[in-house]
């Protein structure tokens, strides 16, 4: 289970955060104990560079992309190195929609389509498309595959 | 369509509502921190949404909405106390409304702006914020215009992504969406509009907040519900989703087919919960899975994507994507066939997600019906069938669910009568370990390990390092194969080659995932291996060479040293290492190094992971410098946090549990934690640590264990600002502040447990204890006294020492915890130490040997207080219990000597008065601690058959006596039924322990220790244990044979309660005197030489004196012990005694004895005693003494003695001076005793052994 995607700005604040599973008192939680994760250990790190992180049996992975850091929290079948694939459909298909690395502004701008794309990606807590030009065509209301 | 426009209607009372909800934003924005609000807000006021003059709006709700943003500023830092997680009660939603509107009404009075939302807006004045009112109008307004092309585009760019922001959708805007899904024709919209539409079915309505994350909404069910006008609440719209979605997701209309996908995939989030909607989806489902399964797959799966593919089969594989996606979304239902058929098809689908979620589907079903799966799989599995393509499909997830469903399935007991199809799915998954993904490859090695889920037992995991060390991977001979050119040229190699080389490999990558992925794997590899050895199996020869066809010389070292496999493993471990890598320990070793520099990683995750890979993979034998020295580096970084720290302990929990061997391995490993991290690690793991590890460490171990935890406490007092010694672990780094408290936290709970658990560790209780309440040893003085402590029980005296310096020189917490664990010290050992730690307890009342003690250790500059140790006030009550009982003990001698010498039968009025003090005594005493209450004799081992004879006699069980709760537990009356059967004394006795802990509930930082005692029931001061620990009883051959006939006669009765004794049965007055005589402790004088039925232990000098009971006289008055000695010398009064034993007169100044003969003592001298016999012998004389370390290995039983001394003593005119005596077929063994200082003068044996 994919227990939850974060997308945070470089201050910390969160942009857009979906949660699977996840109890509302513990959301909460999770939100800071990322932000502050990021706070740490994003500084002068590259761009979709991953970083690591655990808390009992939940996996954590985490990375910078323009402007924003991206979260991945996962646990069961979705550990480090499955979250790693998830992060980096993510990182792809935003810098997809956003034509480049995003700013933040630019995020913001695309927030709508960037919203469909996450679901597109990640459906109700598993991954689901991997491939980028089936996830854009998804969004565009078209079948996965051109006839 | 009339509801529809029914709901429209009515939505448009929903603008109040929104108002409320627009505050309720910016509240909770402003707990996310200001500027997070500002750039989301800004996100929301990116442009401002023109809304179109044409729309049918009245003027009216423009005006709302116009006044609803500025509305809504106000009340924002009103309501900052509202939280996420709150619970919005429509009360709540009603005041908020009602605030609103008020807010409303003052910002209109008062227009100024004095929170950080009007700030922005004065920054940037051509943007306001759209207000949830205003999308949502906007979408009602758009909805009836949707074909314009305008209307669209507002849609597509402002409206529906700022309605994303939001985290919930008002089930009101429904009809609008629905509206727009039946006249829209923009795919864009349309797509939106299936989003949203998701959005809303999936909400579960009950806080507001639905997992889509984003600004907080209102509960828009609750306000609807509070609102007169009836709103639009999601149960009256759920229904309209749901009919218009299954009538898309079932249309078949190929211009609509990507919005039936869309539709299907919408209808999926409907909670699960509601069955008539997934009955709805069941149905949907197959019927497309149904279609799709009816025309046979023409085309080969190829690569997918292909433009101008077969636009049927496109299709029908769409929907076949889809309709699986759907129903892996779906509870899973195993009793239907239907779902593995379909799933099953859906591998050879020639869409990978397709096959990803029917391997997934398939793999959760073979977890409960392996047989029927592997049916079902039946040709698929083999060679080039659609499951050996998914080795080479581009899903990364797919393979992975490969590969767990191949390892289920070729480990299934029910398909044992099928060999050839396991080892078709085991070949599947051994390819899986060559795989290019990493995440697949360790998938498939922790499947090969043994873990699949977190149920795996032991077994399973041994097998799987079995697996993985002795297993071959065959490449078969497939066609699939050949494209690949380098597995052509492999030949068979040991799986556990390929695992080690793919491992070092990822220990070389550069990815943060890949390193802690592969040290987890690391660390799984440990747990197996840890299993295998803890089921001994017995090839595990790690040195075997890996090459196979040299297996058979080391199948020969296996049985040849099959007894040591350890011994040998480390053997040829070690010498093979230095010739090659060959052997699996040397591939081990390679590959340990490559873990151990991965300690460098950057990232404290990778590290913690690694280092716990290591102590997963720390083998009992070897040495742990490599692994301690590493840890205390690491602990060293102040970057570590808590959580991970205490992970890392818990894994040496974990890793204890798998290895007790590993006992003081583990403690000295924690040990490192507690002093270099004390504000960091929970002192609660930290404890529960201590505690496995003192009880797994078992008997020999249990000292090492309590000064491996006890350590802590010989530690310097941190020195303030020093930072350089952190690398030494003696040291501890408690730099600041905090830590220096947590450090005192830390020292306290060792001194409680040290309290708590010295007795368990010493295997001294007074309720077991061979030495009755003051013996000999209370004629020595105090030095003395101490050093024969020493001498009997080190790990207690040892303990004791630590908890002395401690109610010394430690904080003034500290000293009260260990004047109270020096309490429980006492309460619950047997002399002399309970008389040493009461004189010791004095002098700290009085603090009158602080002054000279106090130089000798270390202080940490606390000013100690100006009256003595200043804990005079708390240790009066327990220096109070201590005085009742050795004063009750005293009143008890004196009555059984005055019934004694005036032969009078003892009255029951008499026995009342001494059981209640008994029972009185007891209350007291479990006060302070626990003890067994069936067992423990406050008045001292001979009251026990007085006590037995009065509650014989009035038929009081035990229970009713008993008013404490811990003990009234129902079973407790068994102990004292007049022969109770050894196995019942142990139930009580877990019993016991049991309610013990769960009562013991007042030491918050104690009870997860305690709730680990429930489970474990080892701090049991249990009786029963003792068969394998402690000194031993023994002695010469002279008296074996009538030693060895009285003890068979009474085992039985003895070993069950300690108390019933075999004279019971005989007259009260003599049981009594021969109690009185016999001090009923089990020595060689003894008619009863195992009342205790303790095997081992040391003899104190047998005793025939009743005097000897002055020295508790007075004990508050302070006698030296030497003034009572000259008192005893001195003093011309008759004494009497009875001898315990037979004894033959060794020389002309001895006088033989028979047992029970009455005496007279005339004087003593250190503990001689010159009898005179009241019948006259040959000379009226006998004098005995013995220093006898002794019953070593009777019945044979393991008996252990080390670090005895016996410093400074006379021994004349006795049979024996020294002696060590051993029983023959016995195992265990002497070291370490010292005699010395003896002078012997008249001895017929100087030294026996």
């Amino acid at each position: 289970m994919i227990l939850a995607v974060l997308f945070a700005n470089s201050e910390g604040n969160i942009l857009v955060e979906r949660f699977n599973g996840v109890p509302t008192e513990e959301r909460l939680h999770w939100r800071s104990f990322l932000v502050k994760l990021g706070a740490e250990n994003l500084k002068g790190v590259k761009n979709e560079e991953l970083l690591v992180a655990s808390h009992k049996s939940v996996y954590i992975v985490y990375t910078v992309l323009g402007d924003v850091s991206v979260y991945v929290v996962g646990k069961d079948e979705y550990d480090e190195l499955a979250l790693a694939e998830v992060i980096f459909v993510i990182t792809s298909a935003v810098k997809d929609v956003c034509g480049k690395l995003p700013t933040e502004r630019l995020f913001l701008d695309k927030y709508g389509r960037i919203c469909l794309t996450l679901d597109e990606i990640i459906w109700q807590g598993y991954l689901e498309n991997t491939d980028k030009d089936r996830i854009r065509r998804l969004v565009r209301l078209k079948p996965p595959t051109e006839f | 369509m009339v509801e529809l426009c029914r709901l429209l209607l009515r939505s448009g009372s929903c603008l109040v509502a929104c108002r409320t909800g627009r505050s309720r934003f910016s509240s909770i924005l402003s707990n996310h921190g200001d500027s997070s609000w500002t750039t989301l807000m800004d996100l929301i006021s990116a442009d401002p949404t023109p809304v179109p003059a044409s729309t049918s709006s009245s003027s009216s709700s423009k005006t709302a909405a116009e006044a609803s943003p500025t509305a809504t500023q106000h009340p924002h830092h009103v309501s900052t106390k509202t939280t996420l997680g709150e619970k919005k009660s429509k009360r709540a939603a009603l005041m908020q409304i009602q605030h609103d509107t008020i807010s409303v009404a003052k910002a209109a009075l008062h227009p100024v702006r004095a929170n950080i939302i009007s700030h922005h807006k004065q920054k940037q004045k051509q943007k306001k914020p759209v207000s949830y009112s205003q999308l949502a109008r906007s979408i009602h307004e758009l909805a009836s215009t949707s074909d314009q092309k305008s209307s669209q585009r507002q849609l597509v760019h402002y409206v529906f992504p700022k309605l994303a922001v939001y985290n919930s959708v008002d089930p009101a805007l429904v009809p609008s969406l629905l509206m727009l899904g039946q006249q829209c024709e923009d795919r864009t919209v349309l797509r939106y509009v299936y989003y949203n539409l998701a959005r809303i079915l999936s909400d579960s309505g009950s806080q507001g907040l639905n997992s889509g994350g984003g600004i907080p909404t209102p509960n828009w069910d609750a306000l609807a519900d509070i609102d007169a006008g009836g709103r639009v609440t999601r149960a009256d719209v759920v229904p309209l989703i749901v009919n218009q979605l299954s009538k898309e997701a079932t249309k078949t209309d190929v211009e609509f087919h990507g919005r039936r996908l869309q539709a299907l995939k919408a209808l999926t989030y409907a909670p699960s919960s509601n069955v008539e909607i997934l009955s709805i989806l069941y149905e949907i489902v197959f019927g497309i899975l149904d279609k799709v399964s009816d025309v046979p797959q023409k085309q080969k799966k190829g690569i997918f994507g292909a433009k101008g593919g077969d636009k049927e089969f496109i299709i029908r594989s769409n929907l076949q994507y889809v309709a699986l996606s759907a129903l892996r979304r779906l509870p899973l239902d195993p009793g239907n066939p239907a779902v593995l058929h379909h799933a099953v098809q859906g591998i050879s689908s020639a869409d990978p997600v397709a096959v990803r979620h029917s391997l997934e589907i398939i793999s959760e079903l073979a977890t409960r019906d392996p047989y029927t799966v592997a049916m079902a799989l039946g040709k698929l599995v083999a060679p080039g069938g659609a499951l050996q393509d998914v080795i080479h499909l581009h899903d990364v997830l797919a393979r992975v669910s490969l590969a767990k469903l191949c390892h289920t399935i070729s480990m299934a007991r029910s398909l044992d009568e099928r060999p050839g199809t396991k080892s078709q799915f085991n070949s599947v998954l051994y390819q899986l370990l060559l795989d290019p993904s990493e995440r697949v490859c360790f998938e498939a090695i922790l499947c090969m390990l043994g873990k699949h889920d977190n149920t795996e037992g032991t077994e399973d995991r041994a097998a799987g390092w079995y697996r993985l060390t002795r297993e071959i991977l065959k490449l078969p001979d497939t066609p699939s194969n050949s494209k690949d050119k380098s597995q052509k040229t492999r030949r068979p190699q040991l799986l556990i080659e390929l695992v080690m080389r793919r491992l070092e490999s990822s220990f070389r990558s550069f990815s943060r995932p890949v390193l802690h992925a592969a040290a987890r794997v690391i660390q799984e590899m440990g747990k197996s291996r840890a299993a295998a050895h803890a089921l001994g199996l017995q090839d595990l020869d790690e040195g075997a060479y890996g090459n196979k066809y040299e297996t058979v010389d080391s199948f020969d070292s296996d049985m040849h040293d099959s007894s040591h496999p350890e011994g040998i493993r480390r053997a040829t471990g070690v010498s093979n290492a230095a010739v090659g890598k060959d052997t699996i320990a040397g591939m081990l070793a390679s590959l340990m190094e490559i873990v151990r520099t991965t300690v460098a990683c950057e990232c404290v995750y990778v590290r913690a992971m690694v280092i716990k890979g290591l102590i997963w993979m720390q083998s009992p034998h070897d040495s742990f410098d490599e692994l301690k020295s590493i840890i205390a580096s690491e602990l060293s970084d102040p970057v570590w946090p808590a959580t991970l720290l205490n992970d890392v302990l818990l894994t040496l929990h974990a890793r204890f549990k798998a290895t007790p061997d590993m006992a003081i391995t583990l403690l000295e490993l924690a040990r490192i934690f507690a002093t270099k991290v004390p504000g960091k690690i929970d002192a609660d793991v930290l404890q529960l640590l201590w505690k496995t590890c003192l009880v797994g460490a078992g008997p020999s171990g249990k000292h090492t264990a309590l000064e491996a935890v006890t350590i802590v406490l010989d530690l310097p007092p941190p020195q303030p600002g020093s930072m350089s010694g952190f690398t030494s672990v003696d040291r501890v780094s408690a730099s600041d502040p905090k830590s220096a408290i947590a450090l005192q936290r830390l020292v306290q709970a060792a001194v409680w447990f040290l309290g708590e658990n010295a007795n368990y560790a010493a295997s001294e209780y007074a309720w077991e204890s061979a030495t009755p309440p003051g013996t000999a040893l209370m004629m020595l003085d105090a030095d003395k006294m101490v050093a024969a402590a020493n001498s009997r029980n080190p790990t207690l005296a040892g303990a004791l020492t630590r908890l002395q310096r401690c109610a010394f020189s430690g904080s003034w917490e500290v000293r009260i915890i260990a004047a109270q664990a020096l309490t429980t010290v006492a309460i619950r050992s047997g002399e002399p130490f309970r008389l040493q730690i009461y004189e010791f307890l004095h002098a700290l009342a009085q603090g009158g040997v602080q002054s000279q003690l106090s130089e000798m250790y270390l202080s940490n500059g606390e000013d100690q207080g100006a009256s003595g140790t200043g804990l005079g006030v708390l240790i009066t009550p327990m220096i109070r219990i201590l005085d009742e009982m050795y004063s009750a003990q005293d009143d008890l001698i004196k009555e059984i000597r005055n019934h004694d010498n005036a032969n009078k039968e003892w009255k029951d009025e008499e026995l009342k008065r001494l059981y209640e003090t008994h029972e009185r005594l007891l209350d007291l005493v479990s006060l302070f601690c626990y003890v067994p209450r069936a067992k423990y004799l406050p008045l001292g081992p001979i009251s026990s058959k007085l006590i037995d004879i009065y509650r014989t006699k009035h038929n009081i069980s035990a229970s009713a006596g008993l008013n404490d709760p811990a003990v009234a537990t129902g079973i407790s009356d068994l102990v004292y039924e007049s022969k109770p059967a050894a196995t019942e004394s142990d139930t009580l006795d877990d019993d016991l322990v049991n309610a013990w802990a769960v009562n013991l509930g007042d030491v918050p930082a104690v009870n997860r220790v305690n709730e680990f005692l429930t489970g474990a029931g080892t701090d049991a001061p249990d009786v029963d244990e003792n068969i394998v620990s402690r000194p031993s009883v023994s002695y010469d051959d002279m008296w074996a044979k009538t030693l060895l006939e009285s003890t068979e006669l009474e085992e039985d009765d003895v070993r069950s309660s300690g108390s019933s004794s075999p004279e019971s049965i005989g007259s009260v007055e003599t049981s009594i005197s021969s109690h009185f005589g016999g001090m009923n402790y089990p020595s060689l004088f003894s008619s009863r030489p195992t009342t205790y039925s303790t095997p081992i232990r040391e003899e104190p000098p047998p005793y025939t004196s009743p005097e000897r009971h002055d020295s508790f006289e007075n004990p508050l008055a302070g006698h030296s012990f030497d003034s009572q000695d000259e008192d005893h010398m001195s003093s011309g009064n008759l004494k009497f005694g009875t001898a315990l034993y037979d004894f033959t007169a060794g020389g002309d100044d001895e006088l033989s004895l028979t047992t029970g003969e009455e005496l007279e003592i005339q004087y003593e001298v250190d503990g001689w005693f010159y009898v005179k016999k009241k019948r006259p012998g040959r000379d009226g004389k006998m004098a005995g003494l013995q220093h006898s370390i002794g019953s070593l290995g009777k019945d044979n039983s393991a008996g252990i003695v080390t670090k005895v001394v016996l410093d400074t003593a006379l021994l004349r005119e006795t049979t024996n001076g020294v002696r060590i005596e051993t029983w023959q077929g016995g195992s265990g063994y002497v070291c370490g005793v010292r005699f010395e200082n003896v002078r012997m003068e008249s001895l017929i044996n100087s030294t026996v052994m």
